[in-house]
């Protein structure tokens, strides 16, 4: 029997909302326009998705898988270039790097039969792998622009020594990536202890046996792990050199950065 | 005859504007004035960390441009105002210029420690441990272990307290003289710089208004701007 949620009990899902709704109201937190706002944009959005899946699932997984996966990528790659608009060709290189990342994750798993070559099946995963990256890239974009600049003086006692901006750099570039594989490496230990992963408990609901879902999380769990690690080292290896310019002088402001696009 | 081993030709930026002096071997320089001056800017020019917009800046004879960038600053060196350390030991501060080309020489750790007055078993002590000054010591070994001709002092003593910055300063004069380094420092105060320097460059937005002997420059000023800055 397949699980089912009735619309009236969906409608219960209000007390959910009323919870936070309230708590605004009476700490006066002025985030009640915001509450309501984004439970209803949030609802609407899963719905149309699910319509969307519904129609890519019937497709042709030739059209409708590329299709998708190149939504998503474009969708993500504009949302980590939010967080670095202002180094050059951050665009290009989280596209490629997204690109890159996907490309090999599905390879490996249609390769290895992890996944099947089936919208319902790639299209989910793959979205779980592209999200996560996105988020390492800008997480590793807002690190790196930080860490250049609390470390400007280090930087440029490197250069006055004589190192290049690979060698100068080598400190950031090794905080950087710390810092967008740590909470990973977190989440891997803590896996299955501290929360159930969202995929396995949604096989498990949909009625999937326990350790056929493992297998799954496992399966995306790691592809994960390896895509973040992956997207977080090639967006800081194509980006750092862009806090220098040519002559190996450290660029000490946006303004500085910007120019250099040009 | 006197060897000319920085020559600055109408050397202007943003910052600063048409420069033109000459700075000889063994000079001992200090770039002094108000804050905003284009001081530090200018000292930055003389290894490369910045360039101007229009001039030449002659090194030796040649123009600064022309030498591979890592080789003229491992012989320009540069003391920041902070020590800027990298994390680690005192060792790994110490051979980090020499390391970046294969030219570190283990012996030369103690010899480095000696130069700036730090017992040798500091060597192996990691660097948040130490104080600011034996920071500040370290770092400028870590300048002297590339073995520069030149030596750029950014206000070396000015984050350190009174009695620290004297023992920094101290462990310069005598380094300075013992491996005949030119100098070219900038500093805020007055004492220090008569102390340490003989050559005057006064710097007002971004113009070099003064350029002489130090003692007669801070004793008859020629300029209202130098005047007023003494003052002040």
């Amino acid at each position: 029997m397949e699980p089912e949620i009735s619309n009236q009990s969906l409608l219960f899902l209000i007390i959910f909302v009323l919870v936070p709704l309230t708590l605004s109201y009476y700490y006066q937190l002025g985030m009640s326009k915001d509450i309501v706002w984004s439970s209803i944009r949030g609802t609407v959005q899963l719905f149309a998705i699910g319509y969307i899946l519904t129609f890519l699932f019937d497709l042709n997984p030739f059209m409708g898988i590329p299709l998708m996966l190149s939504i998503m990528i474009i969708i993500a790659t504009f949302h980590a270039w939010n967080k670095g608009k202002e180094l050059p060709h951050a665009f290009l290189v989280i596209l490629l790097g997204l690109i890159i990342v996907e490309v090999s994750v599905l390879t490996l798993w249609l390769a290895f039969d992890m996944v099947e070559f089936t919208p319902s099946e790639v299209i989910p995963m793959s979205g779980m792998v592209i999200g996560n990256s996105m988020v390492a890239m800008g997480l590793a974009l807002e690190r790196m622009k930080s860490e250049f600049t609390e470390n400007s003086g280090r930087l440029m006692a490197a250069l006055s020594l004589g190192a290049k901006p690979s060698q100068a750099s080598h400190l950031i570039v090794t905080k950087t990536l710390n810092a967008a594989l740590i909470p990973n490496v977190d989440r891997l230990k803590t896996i299955g202890l501290v929360q159930l992963p969202g995929m396995m408990t949604g096989l498990i609901l949909g009625g999937v046996a326990p350790v056929m879902a493992i297998k799954y999380q496992l399966v995306i769990s790691l592809s994960i792990f390896s895509s973040v690690s992956l997207s977080a080292m090639f967006v800081t290896m194509a980006m750092y050199r862009y806090f220098f310019n040519k002559n190996d002088q450290l660029l000490e402001n946006e303004e500085e950065l910007r120019n250099q696009q040009k | 005859m006197e060897h000319t081993v920085f020559q600055f030709q109408n050397v202007s930026d943003d910052i600063l504007h048409n420069l033109n002096f000459k700075i000889n071997k063994n000079e001992k320089v200090i770039l002094f004035g108000p804050s905003g001056a284009g001081k530090s800017s200018l000292l930055f020019l003389f290894n490369r960390l910045r360039d101007p917009k229009q001039g030449d800046i002659n090194y030796n004879g040649k123009p600064i441009t022309e030498y591979v960038i890592s080789q003229l600053r491992r012989k320009v060196g540069l003391l920041l105002q902070s020590p800027n350390l990298f994390p680690g030991t005192v060792l790994d501060n110490l051979k980090y210029g020499p390391s970046l080309c294969g030219e570190w020489n283990p012996d030369d750790a103690k010899k480095l420690l000696e130069y700036v007055q730090l017992p040798e078993s500091y060597l192996n002590r990691k660097v948040d441990q130490l104080s600011g000054g034996e920071q500040q010591r370290v770092s400028l070994g870590r300048t002297l272990a590339n073995s520069p001709d030149v030596l750029l002092l950014d206000e070396p003593t000015s984050a350190l307290d009174y009695r620290t910055a004297e023992e920094i300063e101290e462990v310069l004069e005598r380094l300075i003289e013992e491996h005949q380094l030119t100098m070219i420092m900038v500093t805020h105060d007055l004492k220090q710089a008569k102390r340490l320097g003989e050559r005057g460059l006064f710097l007002m937005d971004g113009e070099l208004k003064e350029d002489g002997d130090l003692e007669s420059m801070l004793t008859d000023p020629k300029t209202e701007e130098l005047k007023e800055f003494i003052q002040d």
